[in-house]
């Protein structure tokens, strides 16, 4: 048994599903997510679980993906119709994701459904390996507060720990990002849920250190998701 | 329940859907009508959210005729009514905005465009701008404002409910698929703490006191019996839109005085054809932009000023010259090389920009 | 007016405009008598400075400036979004939507459904005289088997373009509790008149959606004399639309369903 850099048993399957509010960077932290862990030579499956913009997601930068090593179920361009309007919206592989070997990570697209789209996921009831993540950026008005932020996780349902995911796209700042650790701490304190870690992109994570202010992981992310509208 | 929407100007992370639902509620708009149709769903997603909160409303009807036409309803009595639509749904909002364009009745429509014709995609196009400037059985007597940036869209939903209840024509917000889906930072801000004044509505019926008694009736029609009597109005009509296009009509415009070639884009296309000027400026090409913000009216006498002082004009659009045509009306008579690069549908970046440049500067 | 054919002003109701009458209606024509019982009912209620009256495109246009009413004439068959928004926007006001078969059953049937659907408190009031008139008579949703308009000339053919639509069962039919639906004739202007009033209370009362289809007259496209015209629409049109009420709500005063 050994650790790396954040604390993560190597020998452990991790399964986890990232869910939130719209734009509050569910997909980006699901797939640098997928990345960091099979850069530790971990067998993984990124599961495009967004059943309202599978568009918008991962499906246009699959082809980078899997040739970093991660395994995606998702759509392909051509496979759809209508981009979510007129074309299946949900790929039936990814209904049994779970039933895939190594490590798993669900991108779950947003809607008042919240973490009820899990549902349609086989086996997410039992499946003892899974923690599903509420992603939170205070820099969104609906998620700003902590009153806002704790409303929100409590309809969500099933959520097993919060990842602040503070930023201001461009114009992102270490204060920013601090800012969102205690919000997203103090919102976590009242929910009993833990924080599993303060996201921020390289430059800004370098300049935190390796824990936020709260004294939660720092997890360096990667921008991808602005490739993927093309 | 009601409360200030904004409490104190804040950096936010939006998408542009979200956007003009805040926007929306920031111009104390009173209600929404809307039918679903991608890419504006958002903006009913967060009004309905957000519309409860403080005593707002939402209708969500049969179709397009029926949220143009209830929006219609709206302003009739009196309150600050929007709506929301895209591409075939633009096609049905046409026959609701002519009738607010007879009766001078001050509806907001935001328009996500989307590609066409038909169906079609959803993530990008510019291929609303005939539509939207000059659709419907008449003579174009709307307000289309193009954004192309959050920022700008938070601005513009503001302006556009002003523009139409001070003048009251029907105005357009006219973003598309990208700028609803793309996420940016942006100021959200109270306008009357920044000074902007928000025009109160107006009931044109269900007026206060009994008509026949107290007054007389206030009653509408869109019929005319004599052609003379529709000319005199439509006329009339045209005569008030004319005083108003130099009050409305926005514009920006940078490095072409010196320029060999001026590139002219809108909405999300301006943001290539900013980056694209910047960068062949860096490298000593002697270009410049301009940017039409409103599409129409459109800033005529600056239009003509750029088409007769340069040699050559590019308009970028990402449509086969819907741009292209309301220019050339604008420009008669000058002498500038008129020159296109015409992507229906589809992005351009500012490299592609560059290239086409390059390619005509040689 | 001319005093001198008519030397006693003939007795209108108060909400009506003097100022415009004689009315713009052909001789007979059955919307004088659907708008003459509405009249009656917006006075014996008072509701002259509540009502919000809006009129469709096709000869009930011509209602637009009748009464002494804020007003607004719509598209075909658009009135009743309009009067949906205006009263979505301002609950207190009371919306009539005033139409013909054309624009409630045939462009503007999804409205008018629709509106039933969600129970819309508004009132729509539909005159059905069995063909578009004002566009010189041609076949409508509601035009009889056999009858002969100007794009079924050799007379209606079932087979070509169905039967007669029965709109107000249709609309009956999607309604729920809190809705008014009920179908009258110029034929018969106590009863109408009773409909209309129970339509416009329902209103008052908040429950829901009111619909009264009217069952109207047409000489100048039916080209009837007074007798057939009268013949037509008192015997031929309720042979395939049944007059009565076929919605109530449960705490509307009255008996039961008042049919016949």
């Amino acid at each position: 048994m050994f650790f790396n850099q954040v604390g993560i048993i190597m020998s452990k399957r991790i399964v986890e599903a990232y869910i939130g509010e719209y734009a509050g960077g569910k997909s980006e932290n699901a797939l640098n997510r997928a990345l960091e862990l099979a850069g530790l030579g971990r067998k993984v499956t990124l599961v495009d679980f967004d059943i309202v913009e599978p568009v918008y997601t991962l499906r246009p930068i699959q082809n980078e993906l899997t040739a970093r090593g991660v395994t995606v179920i998702a759509w392909k361009t051509r496979d759809t119709l209508g981009l979510g309007e007129a074309g299946t919206t949900l790929k039936p592989g990814a209904r049994w994701a779970l039933k895939h070997q190594g490590d798993i990570i669900l991108d779950i697209g947003y809607g008042v459904g919240g973490a009820r789209t899990l549902r349609l996921l086989e086996g997410a009831d039992t499946d003892p390996d899974l923690q599903v993540i509420a992603v939170i950026n205070i820099s969104r008005p609906m998620t700003a507060t902590v009153e806002d932020i704790v409303e929100q996780v409590r309809e969500m349902g099933r959520v097993n720990a919060l990842l602040n995911n503070t930023h201001l796209s461009d114009e992102t700042t270490a204060a920013v990002v601090q800012e969102g650790a205690r919000v997203v701490a103090e919102a976590a304190k009242l929910l009993n849920l833990p924080v599993v870690a303060s996201a921020a992109i390289a430059e800004v994570a370098k300049e935190i250190g390796l824990t936020d202010c709260m004294g939660n992981p720092v997890r360096s992310i990667n921008r991808f998701m602005q490739k993927a509208f093309w | 329940m009601t409360e200030k929407i904004i409490e104190q100007e804040k950096r936010a992370f939006l998408t542009g859907n979200e956007v003009v639902a805040w926007a929306a509620l920031a111009a104390k708009a009173d209600i929404m009508y809307g039918y679903p149709i991608t890419p504006q769903n958002e903006i009913m997603h967060y009004w309905t959210r957000l519309a409860p909160r403080y005593d707002k409303r939402f209708l969500q009807t049969e179709d397009e005729l029926s949220a143009g036409f209830t929006t219609v309803g709206g302003v009739l009595a009196g309150r600050k009514a929007f709506t929301a639509t895209a591409g075939p749904g633009n096609t049905l909002m046409q026959e609701p905005v002519s009738m607010a364009e007879m009766l001078r009745l001050p509806i907001v429509v935001v328009i996500q465009q989307r590609g066409g014709p038909s169906t079609a995609t959803v993530i990008y196009s510019q291929q609303e701008v005939t539509m939207t400037t000059l659709g419907g059985n008449g003579e174009g007597m709307r307000v289309v404002y193009s954004t192309s940036s959050h920022q700008e869209l938070f601005d513009y939903t503001i302006k556009a409910f002003n523009t139409a209840w001070k003048y009251r024509f029907p105005t357009f917000v006219l973003g598309d698929g990208y700028q609803a889906k793309m996420r940016e930072p942006l100021t959200l801000y109270d306008p009357e703490s920044r000074g902007i004044e928000l025009i109160k509505p107006e009931p044109y019926v269900g007026k206060p006191g009994t008509p026949g008694v107290d007054r007389a009736p206030s009653q509408f029609r869109n019929t005319y019996s004599m052609e003379e009597e529709l000319l005199e109005i439509v006329n009339q009509y045209m005569q008030d839109y004319g005083e108003m296009a130099p009050q409305v009509a926005e514009y920006q415009v940078a490095n072409v005085e010196d320029a060999d070639l001026v590139i002219i884009g809108h909405g999300v296309v301006f943001r290539a054809v900013r980056a694209a000027v910047d960068n062949l400026r860096a490298r000593g090409l002697k270009v410049g932009y301009f940017r039409p913000v409103t599409l129409r009216p459109l800033a005529v006498p600056q239009i003509k000023e750029v088409f007769s002082n340069s040699k050559k004009v590019l308009v970028v659009e990402s449509a086969y010259g819907q741009l292209a045509r309301l220019l050339k009306e604008a420009a008669y008579g000058t002498t500038a090389e008129f020159l296109t690069m015409f992507r229906p549908g589809v992005g351009i970046t500012a490299e592609e920009v560059e290239a086409e440049v390059e390619k005509i500067l040689g | 007016m001319s005093k001198g054919i008519c030397p006693v002003e003939p007795v209108m109701p108060t909400s009506w405009r003097k100022d415009n009458k004689p009315h713009k209606f052909c001789p007979g024509c059955g919307h004088g008598l659907v708008l003459k019982c509405l009249g009656q009912v917006v006075d014996e209620l008072d509701l002259q400075d509540k009502v919000v009256f809006g009129c469709d495109i096709g000869c009930s246009l011509l209602a637009w400036d009748f009464f002494n009413l804020d007003a607004v004439q719509t598209h075909h068959g658009r009135t009743t979004p309009v009067m949906t928004g205006i009263k979505r926007s301002r609950p207190e006001l009371i919306c009539i939507a005033y139409m013909g078969d054309g624009g409630g059953y045939s462009i503007g049937v999804q409205h008018l459904v629709s509106a039933a659907a969600r129970n819309e408190k508004i009132t729509a009031i539909l005159a059905n005289n069995t063909q578009y008139a004002m566009t010189g008579g041609q076949m409508a949703p509601t035009t009889l088997p056999g009858q002969k308009t100007e794009t079924t000339p050799y007379g209606r053919d079932p087979e070509l373009t169905g039967f007669p639509l029965q709109g107000q069962e249709m609309v009956s039919a999607v309604c729920r509790e809190g809705a008014y639906v009920a179908r009258g004739s110029v034929a018969n202007q106590r009863q109408l008149k009773s409909y209309l009033k129970k339509a416009l209370e329902n209103q008052l009362a908040q429950r829901g959606f009111s619909f009264v289809e009217v069952l109207s007259t047409c000489p100048t496209n039916w080209r009837t004399n007074a007798a057939e015209t009268w013949e037509f629409v008192q015997e031929k049109m309720p042979e395939y639309f049944k007059l009565g009420e076929t919605r109530r709500p449960a705490d509307m005063r009255g008996e039961g369903l008042a049919n016949g």
